[in-house]
């Protein structure tokens, strides 16, 4: 009724002057009337007093501060900017069909929209809204007009299906939190009829265009036989790099659509075939940049945008037919923020490293042991993939509640757990609590292809889960099979599988928490000034795992043993073969660099006052339990206090013969794990790092020690220049 | 019931022959119209039915709960957009039309006081 009475008045308009409408036509309410009140507002506002309103006795201030302001470019996103609707842009020709007459210049602001749709697709991939970005360009918004341009009509259709791919793959795997705008689609024509077909109808338009490229390049003896084929455009000088140029922006297309295609085939099956798209994707981005010089110096219309990192086009020219005013309404009453898009450069070079990534994803080998998909999570982490990337890691690696869609979670775990194959189809893991305990490593996995900052919340918050887990499993596995403990090594099957799950439990339990503390350094998090504490929980979070991890080993091998050989024997066996599993090994280096660094830390701190904790706000006791409270809540490791961090702390010396020792001997392991890890490149590497860190922070050592007395104006720092955890000592004169 | 009492005391006020009869008249006027739906038009050609919540004397309007209304085209009648905004503030400088949705007898009183002026 109001709609229809508003209407009413407002169709009045069009006879009336917009700022003196309507007092006439006006069945508002049943048995009311619209009364033009505005001089009587005017006049009763005369006579208020200065900062008085009028207002009825519900009238509450504080509410009304928080009104939004109409016609406030921050607050109002309705305000009328260029045109009132897409359909009114396009009837004053700001997305005219075709793009010119001139057909030159028709397929120059071609090339032009191809290229700041692009850039507005990265900038979207970035993080911001879809409307204001790849939908502020009017042609995608309305399917149907560009039907009769066959190249503008293929990009387009494209370019939504495209979209809508990476929309959905977003969405499913929710890993977007901090960039929730991606998944916003507003209700925008995501999916138009026909784009399913869009590869057929893009091939179609390549091969057309092949054949006019074809025809100009060919000698002219053979012209008269391609005299069929009707050039691009008119000139003819230009024929040739146009046609290239369109073609690498098509071929683009086509490949970078088939890589997201192939990469969602479930159980990796799609994984080589995006191999070979990701290079054909890799090699037309390179042939865009190249023909970029093409573009920018046959420009013959348009305006030239001011330098090239904002420019979004090859050519440099302004582009026709976007307007990201149009959709701003679309979001929420109070206006987007504006939104600054990546220059053309900017958006290939992200394409460029999307596609990287992406091809490091497609060599993740679906046979390795969880521990290796893990490892492998967090290699790929390091190299900043951005949230397309993670959400294609996160879709690889859980498909359908198992891993990489084909492995159910309770084998992996019986795997991981180092137990034999049998296991995997054991009734226990109907138990209640195993579910769950497979659901716990679900979202674990989920959680470590998430952004840093998210991930290390989402890791802190879990350790409870895992801890509470290892207690109801505890419980759950002493209730169907009775004490579990008191036979550790026994024959029984059932018990070895209690056992096992328990023990990687707790080694998963202090990987987590590792991980938590190591975040911390790539967020940077911590202080200096804070690294002595940090470092000294890192030591016993690392003993603790050392620890569990070592003990999965040996029951392991202990059990394998046990079967295969007489007692007698099997004890010789053990004594000969007995070693430290090299993955402990690595372990250790680390925990030698952690006691190294605290104990270095907290030298400096009670022998020259080097990093002392001066801040107006917190006490250091407060910050450790700021840093560490999740760790402590969930108990990781026990009875680990700030007293006990305190008083080790404050006995350090630097002339402590450990204190050498201790980069000593990470130097020492980490130079003989060099042979085993010769095939792991991903270990090798981390070894090296941790032997250079040892070595520098030995010399730094020796300066300190040799120099530290005799000149006040030494400087001392620590830098992550060999290792992004492990940091090495830099000594300077200042 | 509110806007009933102040109606009431209105008539009292204007029964009375107080010198400041015709501020209060004014003033009072406005208070009685607190609540009633609300047309705001301005300047860029939108519009926005609210209910009439609070002024204050630079005649910046409050309205309750309203909705934007605004043509799809610049020119000639064409369908209609609409949104709702909530809580908003039409400040007086771009307010170009106002209208209450009143009786008949409450839009008479306003005449008059339009022929006073």
């Amino acid at each position: 009724m109001a709609a229809e009475a508003t209407h009413e008045i407002l169709s009045s308009r069009s006879n009336r002057d917009v700022k003196a409408p309507l007092n006439a036509s006006i069945p508002s309410g049943d048995q009311s009337v619209w009364a033009d009140v505005s001089s009587l507002l005017t006049l009763a506002c005369e006579d208020l007093c200065d900062g008085e309103l009028i207002h009825g006795v519900n009238f509450n201030l504080f509410a009304a501060m928080s009104a939004l302001e109409i016609m406030d470019p921050k607050m109002d996103s309705g305000i009328v900017s260029a045109y009132y609707s897409v359909d009114e842009a396009i009837e004053n020709g700001a997305a005219p069909i075709p793009l010119s007459f001139d057909k030159t210049i028709d397929i120059q602001r071609t090339i032009d929209i191809m290229d700041h749709v692009i850039a507005c697709e990265a900038t979207w991939h970035r993080g911001h809204s879809l409307a204001q970005t790849v939908f502020s360009c009017i042609y995608l918004l309305r399917p149907d007009r560009t039907s009769s341009h066959a190249l503008l009509h293929s990009y387009c259709r494209v370019v939504r299906a495209t979209c809508n791919l990476v929309v959905s793959a977003v969405s499913e795997t929710r890993t977007n939190e901090e960039e929730d705008l991606f998944t916003i689609t507003y209700g925008l024509q995501l999916k138009a009829e026909g784009d399913e077909k869009c590869l057929s109808i893009l091939h179609a338009v390549e091969e057309t265009i092949s054949r006019q490229f074809r025809a100009c390049k060919a000698p002219t003896s053979k012209k008269r036989v391609l005299e069929d084929i009707e050039p691009l455009q008119t000139n003819p000088d230009l024929e040739e790099g146009f046609c290239k140029a369109l073609l690498c922006r098509l071929r683009f297309r086509k490949h970078f659509y088939h890589v997201l295609i192939s990469m969602r085939r479930p159980q990796g099956k799609g994984l080589e075939l995006a191999r070979k798209h990701i290079t054909y994707c890799l090699s037309e981005l390179d042939s865009m940049l190249k023909l970029g010089e093409f573009l920018r110096l046959n420009n013959s219309y348009g305006t030239i945008v001011d330098g090239i990192e904002n420019q979004t086009t090859a050519s440099g020219c302004q582009p026709i037919g976007f307007d990201p005013t149009l959709n701003s309404r679309l979001s929420a009453p109070t206006p987007p923020r504006a939104i600054k898009l990546l220059s053309w450069r900017k958006a290939i070079e992200y394409f460029q490293k999307l596609l990287y990534d992406l091809h490091i994803l497609c060599f993740c080998s679906l046979d390795s042991a969880l521990e290796m998909v893990m490892h492998f999570v967090v290699e790929f982490q390091k190299l900043h993939p951005d949230l397309v990337a993670r959400s294609y890691l996160q879709l690889l690696l859980v498909q359908d509640g198992k891993i990489f869609g084909r492995d159910p979670i309770f084998a992996v775990i019986c795997k991981a757990a180092l137990l034999p194959d049998v296991a995997k189809n054991h009734a226990i893991q109907t138990n209640e609590a195993v579910v769950q305990l497979c659901q716990l490593l679900i979202n674990l996995l989920r959680i470590l292809c998430t952004n840093a900052a998210w991930q290390r919340r989402k890791l802190g918050k879990v350790l409870q889960e895992w801890r509470i887990i290892y207690m109801q499993l505890e419980i759950s596995f002493t209730h169907e099979f009775g004490d579990i403990s008191s036979s550790s090594n026994g024959e029984n099957l059932n018990m070895k599988i209690c056992n096992h799950i328990l023990i990687w439990v707790e080694e998963q339990t202090y990987w987590i928490a590792s991980r938590f503390l190591m975040l911390g350094f790539e967020l940077d998090l911590y202080s200096p000034s804070e690294y002595c504490m940090v470092y000294w929980y890192i030591y016993f979070v690392l003993v603790k795992l050392a620890d569990k991890t070592h003990f999965k080993v040996m029951s392991s091998n202990d059990n394998s043993t046990r079967r295969g050989k007489k007692k007698r024997d099997s004890l010789k066996h053990l004594a000969k073969n007995y070693q430290i599993p090299a993955e402990v090994q690595l372990l250790q280096c680390q925990i030698y660099l952690a006691k190294g660094l605290t104990t270095m830390l907290a030298a400096l701190r009670n022998e020259y006052n080097f990093f002392q904790n001066q801040g107006p706000f917190n006490s250091e006791y407060e910050r450790f339990n700021q840093h560490f409270e999740l760790l402590q809540k969930a108990g990781l490791p026990d009875q680990l206090a700030y007293f006990s961090f305190k008083d080790a702390a404050d006995q350090a010396r630097l002339s402590a013969l450990s204190l050498h020792n201790c980069f000593k001997d990470a130097q020492r392991i980490a130079r003989d794990l060099r042979t085993t890890f010769s095939n792991d490149p991903d270990k090798l590497a981390e070894v090296q790092k941790i032997e250079q860190v040892a070595e520098h922070n030995v010399v730094a050592l020796n300066l300190i020690r040799r120099l530290g007395t005799l000149d006040p104006s030494l400087k001392v720092l620590f830098e992550f220049s060999y290792h992004p955890y492990f940091a090495s000592a830099v000594v300077r004169r200042s | 019931m509110d806007t009933e009492q102040v109606g009431a005391s209105v008539d009292q006020r204007e029964r009375s022959d107080l010198p400041e009869q015709k501020d209060l008249n004014l003033v009072d006027r406005v208070k009685k119209l607190l609540g009633h739906r609300m047309l705001v038009g301005i300047k860029d050609g939108r519009f926005f039915l609210g209910m009439f919540y609070c002024i204050d004397k630079q005649g910046n309007i409050i309205l309750q709960d309203a909705v934007e209304y605004r043509f799809t085209r610049r020119s000639s009648p064409s369908p209609m957009e609409q949104r709702g905004l909530g809580l908003i503030l039409i400040p007086f400088a771009c307010r170009t039309s106002c209208h209450v949705d009143c009786s008949i007898e409450e839009q008479l009183s306003l005449l008059s006081l339009n022929q006073q002026t």
